[in-house]
């Protein structure tokens, strides 16, 4: 990654609505340059996709829980399928493989506390998964926003 | 009085268009509504005043930006050091997003860094806090997945009707 790399992320982090031309004016580049760098970042996987930051108590949102996942492996549990299945459940924002305590983590965002429950019945009833802990987070606060969602 | 938004099927349409991709054409948005550019434009200002949408951003690869070791780090801490802990996690190098949890654990953290070895310096740092008991660490492991299209926006759009 070199300047212009960092020149184009560093102002698009803010606003990616940003246009190429203003990026390129203000880095005395052209705008077919900073086109083609800016598509080489997404293709290299350095910039994942440019999304909308938003509030989520401006949604219906009270807060974020963190959910640590337990497969049954022994008993043919398949953490991808698992991943797969709560990637495509409303109000789950991250899912990731863990090495350590647990087997997956998934961060999901909650209306109330018996919304709350609720994500944690649906994710327990998900074939293949054993066990699940969970903590709850308060709201109003940003939660990775340059690498995650919220 | 509520904090939450009032929206409609066109604020909708903005938010889910740019949720999946921020450089969405207003155009392209206005099609699919059958409103006008102007309006499009009109109500992503209006969504941006309101506080809905706070800025749009790009998603980066931590690994890719050379932070190789992304982890989560929940502890269990002393009843009256949780603040104090936080506090002093969040100055923590590496350390992306610390928070009060209510649950297994009494503050959970994401950090990212560039080894093992600075991952593993990172939590005996915080190990070493007189108000910590213990600290668990979880590797995360292959690409992690995002879905920003996931917040429901429906229970909104219930309450207008």
């Amino acid at each position: 990654m070199n300047e212009l790399d960092a020149r184009i992320i560093g102002s698009m982090v803010d606003n990616a609505r940003l246009s190429f031309r203003k990026i390129a004016g203000d880095a005395d580049r052209s705008t077919d340059t900073v086109i083609n760098h800016y598509n080489q970042l997404v293709a290299d996987g350095v910039i994942r996709c440019s999304t909308v930051a938003v509030a989520t108590e401006r949604i219906g949102y009270e807060g974020a829980a963190a959910f640590n996942i337990d497969v049954a492996t022994a008993s043919g549990g398949n953490p991808s399928a698992i991943m797969e299945t709560l990637i495509k459940m409303p109000n789950i924002i991250v899912v990731t493989k863990t090495v350590g305590e647990h087997d997956i983590l998934t961060l999901a965002v909650i209306h109330d506390i018996n919304h709350y429950a609720k994500i944690g019945r649906e994710i327990a009833a998900i074939p293949g998964v054993r066990s699940i802990s969970s903590n709850l987070w308060p709201g109003g606060q940003e939660i990775c926003p340059k690498y995650f969602i919220v | 009085m509520t904090r939450e938004a009032a929206l409609d099927r066109v604020d909708e349409a903005i938010l889910r268009a740019l949720q999946l991709d921020a450089r969405t054409k207003y155009s392209d948005i206005a099609q699919t509504q059958d409103v006008s550019v102007d309006t499009i434009i009109k109500r992503f200002r209006k969504l941006k005043r309101n506080g809905v949408i706070k800025r749009t951003t790009l998603l980066l690869d931590p690994r890719r930006l050379g932070l190789e070791i992304v982890a989560t780090l929940a502890m269990t801490v002393e009843p009256n050091g949780i603040d104090e802990v936080v506090d002093y996690i969040q100055r923590r190098s590496g350390v992306l997003f610390a928070t009060h949890s209510v649950g297994q654990y009494d503050v959970f953290a994401v950090a990212a860094t560039r080894t093992m070895n600075e991952m593993n310096t990172l939590k005996e740092h915080i190990q070493g806090h007189g108000k910590v008991k213990d600290v668990k660490a979880s590797i995360w492991v292959d690409q992690f997945l995002l879905c920003p299209q996931n917040f429901e926006l429906e229970p909104l759009l219930e309450a207008q009707r």
